[in-house]
C-alpha cells in the first residue's frame, strides 16, 4: 500500500456525527494521521446511531475508518494538558461543536494558536462563528431550509423538498476540507496557522449559485419546477413504460439528435423549439411529446439508443443498483470491503477523488472506542502504561 | 486587501460552464492566480447562459470572478507552444472536458508531466477518466439520477426528485478542489505532480454515505421519505398558518423541550415516543399530533418560541428570503457587490470558507472574454505585443 498525498499531516479529530466526521475522513483515506478524539464512555453520538453490525454502527464505521480511535475527557485538567501536548505536535485541528464550546474550555483557537502558532483550526457549525444566528444549533435540515435549497427543489404546487442526503452537512464537511486544506498549504509556506470557519447554511448558499443569481439579476424567484432545470431543455425525467428516465439536451445539436432518434426531425423546424431558450420557455408543450415517445419504450431500451448517438441519458437508479453498478461500483471502487474487528466484513463508502499515485484508500476499518489510547498516549504524548491506566481509570481516558 | 492563503500558487483553469469553473472560482477567491483560458470568439459556453446583464451572462460573472481572462486555440501549433510555454510557469492545470480530449490535442496529464513534473493535474467529467461509461457525456442530472440521489429525494409514492441546483456539479467541483489542494501540499513537500479525476457520479454517491450503508449494511433500498431523516425524529417539514416550518429533535432532550412548548407533556410517557428509535418507527403518528399544535401559529412565532428554548427550528427560505436574510447577507456577507466593466454594480455569491486572517475575498469582477491578453502573454508568458496582434488576427487568441 502507497502513502497517501497527505503523509506526514498530523491532525487532531474532536468532531460528531457529519460534517466534521466527513471531513476528517477525507483528510484520512487521503493519508494524514487522523486522532480522532472522543468522550470517555459514551464516544461519538453516532455511535448510537443505526443501522448496527453486530453492535457496531454502520453511520460511525463508514465515516470514522483510517482514523486512530483515542479518549479523552476535555473538562478534566489532566485531559486538557494532554490535549495542549497534542496541539503541539499536531498541524490541524477540526471540531463541529456550538461555536463558543472550545473557547468555555480555554481551547478555542486564540488559546491553541499561543501554543503552536502554525496550528489549522477547522471547524463546522450550523451558523458560523459569528453573525446574529451563531448561538442557534444548525442540523442539516435547518441548513437546507434556511439556505433555500428546500424551497427550489420538489415539485410545482407541492412542498418544499429535503434532499435525500444529509446535504447541508456533506457540503459544510467539503467546504472545511477545503479550507483546512488551503491554511495547510500556507502553513508550509509561512509557517503560520488558520482558522477556517465553515457554517452549513453558508455551504448551502455557495451550492444554489445559478439559482440564486436569476433572482439577483431578475427579481424572479426561484421556485419548485420539479426535475427540469432553468437553463436548457429538454433536461428532464421522462415516463418510460417501466419507470422514469433522464434525457438530457444541453445544446441544439444534441436536441437534433434526439428528435431523429424519436423519428420525429420535424420537431426541429418547429417555431416553439428552434432553439435553447424557446425550448426552455415551451417545455410544457415539449415534455409530452418527447414523453408519448418515451412511454412506449422501457427504460434500459432508451438509454441505450441514446447513448449509442451521444445522447446524455440514464435511468433514475436506486442505491441497490448503484451499489452494483460495474462502472460504480467494480471500475471506479466506490464501495470498498474491509474488515472490522467486531462488525466483521462490512462494505463502505470509497472515495471519489482519484489520485494517479498516491491514492486515497480505506486502511484500517473504524476504531472501537479508545481502541488506540495506549499506542497513541504513549508514543505520540509520551505517557507512561501506568499514567495511561490511572487516567483511564479516572475518567480522564 | 490582504494575500489570499494560496498567494503565488499559479492556475490554468481551461473548464467551462459549472463544475470546473466552480473549483477555479474557489482557488481563485483563496488568493490563486487563475488564467481562464478560454476559446478565441465564443468562450466558455456559460457565457451565452442568461440571465444577462448588459448582455454579459449573471451565470458566467459569478463563477468566473478573481479570475484573468485570456483566449487560446489548443488546436493550433501556435496555440500549443503558448501553452506548453504556461504549464511550464503553472502550479496547477483544471479542465472539464470528455475524457480523452486533452489526450488527443497531445496535452494529456502523461504529455504535460513531461513538460513540468511538478505539475497537478485536476478534471471534473460525468463517469471519471476511467471505467466503462467513462466517454459518456455527464450532465449534472445525469450525475443525480445515475449516482442514487434523485431515488431517495422527494415524496412517498412520487416521483424521484433532482436537487434545486446543479447539486452533482457543484459536489464535482468541491472534489476536484479538495484533490488539487491535497495534491499542492504534496508537490510542495516533495516537487511531485499529480492527476486528480473525479466523477459528478461518484461525488453524488460519496454524498450518500449514510444513505447508502442502510441499504449496505440491512437490504433495506432507502426511498423517497419527503423531508424526514432516517436517523432522528421528529425532524421534519409541519405545516403552520401561514407555510411550512422545520423543527428538527434530534435527540431525547430536545423532544422533552418540544412537547413542554407544545404544553403536551404526556407525549413524553407515550410508549409511541419514549425513545428516537420508537419516534423515528412510529413517525406517522406523531407528525399530526405536532401539525394540530403548528397549524394553529405562524412560521415566525413557532421559531421564535422553539429557538428561545434551544429546540432548532428554521422557517424553509425562498431565495428573496436568503439574500436579505441579515446573518446570511450581512454577518456572513454571502452577497458581495462587485463592479463589472460593462454590466455595472452586481450582486455575487460570497465564499462560504471563512478564514480568520487571510480571508477569500472577490478582488475582481470575472473577465471579460480575452481581456487580459496582452497582459498576460506578455508578462506571464513573455510574447511581444506585435506577435500577440498577431496571433489575434490569425485566431491563435
Amino acid at each position: 500500500m502507497s502513502k497517501g498525498i497527505l503523509d506526514g499531516i498530523v491532525v487532531l479529530d474532536l468532531t460528531r456525527v457529519l460534517a466534521g466526521p466527513y471531513c476528517g475522513m477525507l483528510l484520512a483515506d487521503m493519508g494524514a494521521t487522523v486522532y480522532k478524539i472522543e468522550q470517555p464512555k459514551k464516544g461519538d453520538d453516532s455511535r448510537a446511531f443505526g443501522p448496527f453490525v453486530n453492535g457496531e454502527s454502520a453511520y460511525y464505521m463508514n465515516l470514522n475508518r483510517n482514523k486512530l480511535g483515542v479518549t479523552l475527557n476535555l473538562k478534566t485538567p489532566e485531559g486538557k494538558a494532554v490535549f495542549i501536548e497534542m496541539v503541539k505536535k499536531a498541524d490541524v485541528v477540526i471540531e463541529n461543536y456550538r461555536p463558543g464550546t472550545m473557547e468555555k474550555l480555554g481551547l478555542g483557537y486564540e488559546e491553541l494558536k499561543k501554543i503552536n502558532p502554525g496550528i489549522v483550526y477547522g471547524c463546522v457549525s450550523g451558523f458560523g462563528h459569528y453573525g446574529p444566528y451563531s448561538q442557534r444549533a444548525g442540523y442539516d435540515i435547518i441548513g437546507q431550509a434556511m439556505g433555500g435549497l428546500m424551497s427550489t427543489t420538489g415539485w410545482p404546487g407541492g412542498a418544499p423538498t429535503r434532499t435525500g442526503t444529509a446535504m447541508g452537512d456533506v457540503l459544510g464537511g467539503l467546504g472545511c476540507t477545503i479550507g483546512v486544506l488551503a491554511a495547510v498549504v500556507n502553513k508550509i509556506k509561512t509557517g503560520e496557522g488558520q482558522k477556517v470557519d465553515v457554517a452549513l447554511v453558508d455551504s448551502v448558499v455557495s451550492s444554489l449559485e445559478i439559482i440564486t443569481q436569476i433572482y439577483l439579476t431578475t427579481g424572479r424567484i426561484p421556485e419548485k419546477i420539479g426535475n427540469r432545470y432553468e437553463s436548457t431543455y429538454p433536461y428532464d425525467s421522462f415516463k418510460a413504460n417501466d419507470g422514469d428516465v433522464v434525457i438530457a439536451c444541453g445544446n441544439d445539436k444534441l436536441f437534433k439528435l434526439l428528435t431523429e432518434q424519436m423519428g420525429q426531425p420535424e420537431l426541429v423546424e418547429d417555431e416553439r423549439f428552434a432553439n435553447n431558450a424557446l425550448r426552455v420557455k415551451n417545455h410544457a408543450d415539449l415534455k409530452p411529446i418527447v414523453e408519448a415517445w418515451t412511454t412506449t419504450l422501457d427504460i434500459d431500451t432508451i438509454v441505450e439508443k441514446l447513448l449509442a448517438v451521444g445522447i446524455p441519458s440514464s435511468p433514475i437508479n436506486t442505491i441497490d443498483r448503484v451499489v452494483k453498478d460495474p462502472h460504480i461500483a467494480v471500475a471506479r471502487e466506490m464501495f470498498v470491503e474491509v474488515e472490522h474487528p467486531v462488525a466483521g466484513k462490512t462494505t463502505l463508502t470509497g472515495d471519489h477523488i482519484k489520485f494517479s499515485d498516491k491514492k486515497a484508500e480505506i486502511r484500517t476499518p473504524a476504531p472501537t472506542l479508545g481502541q488506540h489510547n495506549f499506542e497513541v498516549y504513549e508514543e505520540l504524548v509520551g505517557l507512561s502504561e501506568a499514567v495511561i491506566k490511572e487516567y483511564i481509570e479516572k475518567g480522564v481516558f
